[in-house]
């Protein structure tokens, strides 16, 4: 059995961020913080998915609600409450997991399609309350008048140079505590219930309160996601809550590979660059990505990173043979 | 909207209203619940066989002027779509997991969006009510009933009876009703499943094509028109019971009302009120009102 | 110490289980046979809380679980396998047997710290090491034969430290010598950890050798219940099994 401490992972993970942090002194421009910036918020809020999706076996279509919800109380609090940032941060994470707890509470008794359904309907609900919600929210043109972003801890927000080291604080903080998540003997619990739920019951575990757990969990990251986009482009539009969002975070997961933990940061990034590139080319957009999807869908189930590690595995394993049997892949 | 309760000219408008969007809600309903209820998936782009419906009949009439060809071409076009979509794609997911089903749905909803999009332009579109059905309309206690709007519903009570009919009188309805239960025993009795299951999923989009070409005359075309319709029939037949045609009618028509009188009210709530009664339903009957066990 | 009084359950119409009552005594070994539909496996499922009786009680040290959900009744130390295999393939045997451990001590879910907890593995070694699973700890148990895979699943039982265990078919699908090797397994089990073991067998030869006491079943009903001696020569037992064993052959 691997080996991993809470310390030495902790230690990767800052230097991970200090590479990060470094990287614009080597690639300068603009466009590339803005990337690394808008992949943040696509990143913590696909690979909060997969906690569902990959970990525990729960195929939410409706994770968007969280995305949404969590941009739209942010900048609602930051800006009709006037509230200090870590203070909206907080409570944003508190309004996101109370959602989650009434909704996974509601849902995850289901079986597996009702479930995907019925998340995704909870999240139209939320689209069509900001939709009519017209004085609150701003309706379809979405909130108007920017989010202010007040001085916290000698962190000024409004300097971008700040704005992308915090986004990718925040963004290597969200992995890490996942990443410890999935680590943890919930973790493992979570991978029991989605080999067999049956079972589990059966060894006493309470399912369904596991399964509400995790809902919430990935329902406050995905709102993190949520607060980190509407900070960076100053607003909340109805179209985060709008069920593509779903849909893509699906997919970033699928881009990435399912079954490794590192797979949906790499596909939130392969999806923004290649939307970059198809609405350059094309203003059909859906079109394409709908082609993309289906080939996913029908042929390369496990991802590209899935695919990769796949492959390297064998390399090693084949490596190894010779010494002892290898042991089977896994993430 | 109490105010409209003390008014039958306002009392009569909105439960017409509300019954031909229910009486849409049901044809699409139904099918989803039908394909639901022996395939044991969920189409997922169901909404946009909805879309897609309309707008064959949006051009059938435009070339034919013939609105009846419009709604039968509709129909049958959308119904061999249907038929084409289970065979090339949605068969070859059947085992693997849901997943996999929901992105295959996904992809076609993006495709079809943009298709739409490419053929018809990216503007709202809309027909006029047909020749046929350009007469006054009938005032009923001072309220306006619309000639189009009996035609709809008649259509659609037709078109319930005959389900109704073939579910529970025919072979065929035998053995989908036994598919429904035991999916296992069907293929295990020598029953071609393939056979089944196209022909089940080529009803279900017929089912949603039909209603599309009904709605023309009614609603406006756009581009993404059917993911409304897709969540509101899913909650449908949550709250009827997925697999049951008399859940489907049920609850569309609940559906429709509420929102009909909703919208002169609470257009925020109704939705709200929607979810909770969804809600209620599935803590205190799962299965929906007139589902089997799950 | 495990006690089933007047026990009904019915499904859509058709019973199950009727009027079934019987006790099993601490550290009892028992088989329970039937020609197949007699209701074993449904007598299984109400004990372990897959299903709500329709009414009767089943008293475990004098209280009443019968209607209790399946973790809870779990908790109370009712442990069960499967008759087909029931394990969880992709994780690998020693982490799925930590994770009954943590099941065990309620500590999955805990969030705070690393899995494998150190004050697991203990366990879970001791658990590999009665049946005999500890070479092929790191294999993936979806990757296991048949026969380990079932063993597996005894395996998951015992981390709970059960004071009752329900074995549904150890046996089934295996080989001749295959079959006896578990039955030796599941016998050296019992005599080690002095529970209550019930378990549910086809081969008469492999239960009139390992059960100290016999229940029958036959259609939802005790047929007859006693020592293997006296169950032999019942004459109800030998027409209801003469009869089972020409209609398995016909399904």
């Amino acid at each position: 059995m691997r080996k991993s401490s809470i310390g030495r992972d902790a230690l990767i993970a800052a230097a991970l961020l200090v590479l990060l942090a470094a990287l614009p002194m080597v690639f300068p421009s603009k466009s590339f913080s803005d990337f690394v910036m808008r992949a943040s918020a696509f990143a913590i809020f696909a690979t909060s998915l997969n906690l569902l999706v990959g970990y525990a076996g729960m195929v939410s279509f409706g994770h968007g609600l969280f995305f949404g919800l969590g941009a739209y109380s942010f900048a609602l609090l930051m800006q009709k409450l006037g509230t200090s940032i870590p203070v909206a941060f907080a409570l944003t994470v508190v309004i996101n997991a109370l959602v989650a707890a009434v909704v996974g509470a509601i849902c995850v008794r289901l079986k597996e399609i009702y479930f995907s359904f019925l998340t995704l309907a909870f999240q139209m609900l939320l689209y069509s309350l900001i939709i009519a919600w017209t004085a609150v929210t701003g309706g379809d043109q979405g909130l108007t008048g920017g989010v202010p972003r007040p001085p916290f801890l000698g962190v000024r927000l409004d300097d971008p140079h700040h704005l992308y080291w915090f986004c990718c604080t925040t963004l290597v903080v969200s992995l890490f505590l996942m990443w410890h998540l999935v680590q943890s003997p919930f973790g493992y619990t979570l991978r029991m219930i989605r080999d067999n739920p049956r079972r589990a019951s059966f060894l006493g575990i309470q399912v369904w309160r596991v399964r509400v757990l995790a809902f919430i969990v990935a329902g406050v990251f995905g709102g993190v996601g949520g607060m980190l986009i509407s900070l960076f482009v100053s607003s909340a539009y109805p179209d985060f809550a709008y069920w593509t969002v779903s849909g893509e975070a699906v997919f970033m997961i699928m881009l990435g590979g399912i079954n490794v933990f590192f797979g949906p940061l790499v596909g939130a990034a392969l999806l923004l660059v290649l939307n970059d590139f198809v609405t350059k080319v094309t203003e059909h957009y859906s079109l394409v990505l709908g082609v993309i999807i289906l080939i996913f869908a029908l042929g390369l189930r496990k991802g590209l990173l899935g695919f990769v590690v796949q492959a390297w595995k064998k390399y090693v394993s084949g490596a190894l043979a010779t010494e002892k049997s290898a042991r089977p892949g896994r993430n | 909207m109490l105010a409209c309760f003390s008014s039958a000219s306002c009392l009569v408008t909105q439960t017409t209203g509300g019954l031909i969007s229910g009486m849409l809600l049901f044809l699409v309903a139904a099918g989803l619940s039908l394909i639901f209820g022996t395939l044991k998936v969920i189409n997922f782009m169901h909404g946009s066989l909805y879309m897609l419906g309309a707008y064959f009949a949006f051009t059938i009439y435009n070339v034919t002027g013939s609105y009846t060809l419009a709604v039968l071409g509709a129909a049958a076009g959308v119904g061999l779509f249907g038929l084409l979509f289970e065979r090339l794609f949605m068969s070859r997911v059947y085992g693997t997991d849901v997943l996999m089903q929901l992105l295959v749905c996904y992809s076609f909803i993006l495709i079809l969006d943009d298709a739409v999009k490419i053929i018809w332009g990216a503007e709202f579109r809309s027909m006029g009510m047909p020749a046929a059905f350009q007469r006054p309309p009938i005032i009923l206690a001072g309220g306006v009933l619309p000639v189009f709007y009996l035609f709809l519903i008649g259509v659609t009570i037709l078109v319930a009876l005959a389900l109704g009919l073939v579910i529970t009188r025919t072979r065929i309805g035998k053995i989908v009703r036994a598919a429904a239960v035991n999916p296992t025993m069907t293929s295990a009795l020598g029953i071609n499943t393939t056979l089944v299951y196209g022909g089940v999923f080529a009803l279900g989009s017929l089912l949603a094509g039909l209603a599309g070409a009904l709605a023309v005359p009614v609603r406006s075309l756009v581009s993404g028109m059917g993911f409304s319709i897709l969540i509101e029939s899913f909650i449908v037949t949550v709250i009827g019971g997925m697999g049951s045609v008399a859940g489907a009618l049920v609850g569309a028509l609940l559906i429709g009302l509420v929102r009909s009188f909703g919208s002169i009210g609470f257009p925020l709530f109704t939705d709200g009120l929607m979810f909770l009664f969804m809600t209620v339903i599935l803590i205190t009957k799962p299965s929906g009102l007139f589902g089997k066990e799950l | 110490m495990l006690r089933i009084e007047n026990l009904h359950k019915s499904f859509g119409g058709v019973s199950a289980i009727s009027d079934v009552s019987m006790h099993f005594s601490a550290g009892s070994l028992t088989a329970v046979i039937g020609p197949n539909g007699a209701g074993k496996t449904s007598l299984f499922n109400l004990i372990s809380g897959a299903f709500r009786p329709d009414h009767g009680r089943i008293l475990l040290d004098g209280e009443n679980i019968a209607g209790l959900p399946a973790p809870a009744i779990v908790r109370r130390g009712i442990g069960r396998a499967f008759q087909i295999a029931s394990i969880f393939s992709s994780l690998t045997v020693r982490e799925g047997i930590l994770g009954a451990v943590n099941a065990h001590r309620r500590w999955y879910a805990r969030l705070g710290r690393r899995f494998p907890l150190a004050e697991a593995q203990a366990q879970a070694d001791e658990v590999m090491e009665l049946v005999g699973l500890t070479a092929t700890a790191d294999t993936l148990s979806g990757n296991l034969s048949h026969g380990d895979q079932k063993v597996l699943d005894i395996a998951l039982a015992l981390a709970l430290e059960p004071r009752v265990l329900l074995l549904d078919e150890p046996t089934a699908g295996m080989g001749p010598e295959e079959r006896w090797q578990m039955m030796e397994t599941v016998h050296q089990l019992w005599e080690r950890k002095k529970m209550t073991l019930i378990f549910i067998e086809h081969d008469m030869d492999i239960v009139f050798k390992f059960a100290q006491t016999i229940r029958v079943l036959s259609y939802g009903r005790v047929l007859a219940e006693g020592a293997p001696e006296e169950v032999r020569r019942h004459p109800q037992v030998i027409e209801a099994y003469l009869g089972a064993k020409y209609d398995a052959e016909h399904v």
